[in-house]
């Protein structure tokens, strides 16, 4: 004859265990991200499009500005420089947003060409929120 | 350029301990410089002393050592492959030292070397220049064709080489503003929530709560930024070993 129904010690504990995994995470929740977890993520996001495009757009204007310096070609540096900046800083913009990583050139990852699987991890691998 | 001693910028004035000038050069040895020999002593004592006697079940230190050893091995195997495995000590030695400036920078009164964008730029120009390098080594002259995009007609190529050769020469800047700026607005951060603390009289314990919540995002940002720097020299490396 089996047992009358007891209740499973170990039920218990799990239910225990499970209890006090949530409040931790809810504990950790609230010290890393303020609020909401996603919007620290967002930000980070955020502040790296930013340094991204604004740096872009800095070394290309010093650029054409050295440039023009040196060579007396005064303005024309600094108008093609300052464009190809803004150029540069979008493609990098373009590329975090997409997830393609800090590569130079659109191939490779995306496509799954020379190496397959490498791209995906090094892309998850950077994509951690940051700020 | 010592900014008055309550400015929150004050913390990150550079103060000369010894004075060295060798020509018309100031070699003087400054705070900067005492926090870096500090972590280069203090990452040689970790290692070395956990290393020494080591044993099959690790002991505290030892477990330190190898948790921070595999952490950075996975990350070179993960993103830049087999062939990165020989790039792996500078690529760990880069990893230790900024992990040790951001987390020496969080003791109270001491300096953040990190917080100084000449510092993080060396850094990040070595590894550009030794990436660079590396990839001329490796492929030649066919490196170049890291800077030709696939599958785009000729035309445009005239516009998109110059900006595919741009964005690849902002990678120091953007590698060393990141770390600069995170570490500089963090620091600011909590002195001027920290100046708050008087004005507000009885609220005073608001701004209390903001800077120990800060402080612990800071301490997450230290090691945060540390991981970044070192994952995008990785995949900086992956790129000139690779070229896709």
């Amino acid at each position: 004859m089996t047992e009358p129904e007891r209740p499973d010690p170990l039920a218990a504990l799990g239910e225990r265990l499970e209890r006090a995994r949530r409040a931790r995470e809810g504990g950790r929740r609230a010290i890393e991200g303020g609020t909401d977890p996603s919007s620290r993520a967002a930000m980070g996001q955020g502040f790296r499009i930013g340094i991204e495009l604004v740096v872009a757009v800095f070394f290309g204007v010093a650029l054409g500005w050295a440039i023009d310096r040196w060579f007396g070609t005064r303005p024309w540096g600094l108008l093609v420089f300052l464009f190809l900046g803004i150029g540069a800083g979008m493609t990098n913009v373009y590329r975090v947003v997409k997830g393609l990583g800090m590569t130079v050139g659109y191939k490779g990852d995306g496509r799954g060409g020379s190496e397959p699987g490498k791209g995906e991890r090094g892309k998850s691998g950077w994509d951690d929120d940051e700020d | 350029m010592a900014a008055p001693e309550a400015s929150p910028l004050h913390q990150f004035s550079i103060e000369r301990i010894a004075e060295i000038h060798i020509g018309r050069l100031d070699l003087s040895y400054t705070n900067s410089s005492l926090l870096m020999t500090i972590a280069a002593v203090l990452i040689t004592v970790l290692m070395v002393a956990a290393t020494r006697n080591a044993a099959l079940v690790p002991g505290r230190l030892q477990s330190l050592a190898e948790m921070l050893y595999d952490f950075v091995a996975k990350m070179v195997d993960d993103n830049v492959g087999e062939e990165g495995r020989q790039y792996f000590p500078f690529l760990f030695t880069l990893f230790m030292f900024i992990l040790f400036g951001n987390l020496l920078g969080m003791i109270p009164y001491s300096f953040t070397f990190t917080s100084h964008i000449v510092v993080t730029f060396a850094l990040a120009a070595t590894v550009f220049i030794g990436v660079t390098l590396i990839g001329i080594a490796r492929h030649g002259f066919h490196f170049l064709s890291l800077f030709v995009p696939h599958g785009v007609p000729k035309v445009l190529l005239l516009l998109l080489v110059p900006i595919e050769l741009l964005s690849y020469c902002i990678r120091p800047f953007t590698l060393s503003v990141r770390l600069f700026a995170n570490m500089v607005a963090g620091h600011t951060m909590l002195v001027i929530f920290a100046g708050f603390v008087a004005p507000l009289g009885i609220f005073f314990f608001a701004p209390i709560v903001m800077d120990a919540a800060f402080e612990l995002l800071e301490f997450l940002v230290a090691v945060l930024q540390a991981y970044v720097f070192t994952i995008l020299s990785c995949l900086y490396l992956r790129d000139a070993i690779h070229l896709h």
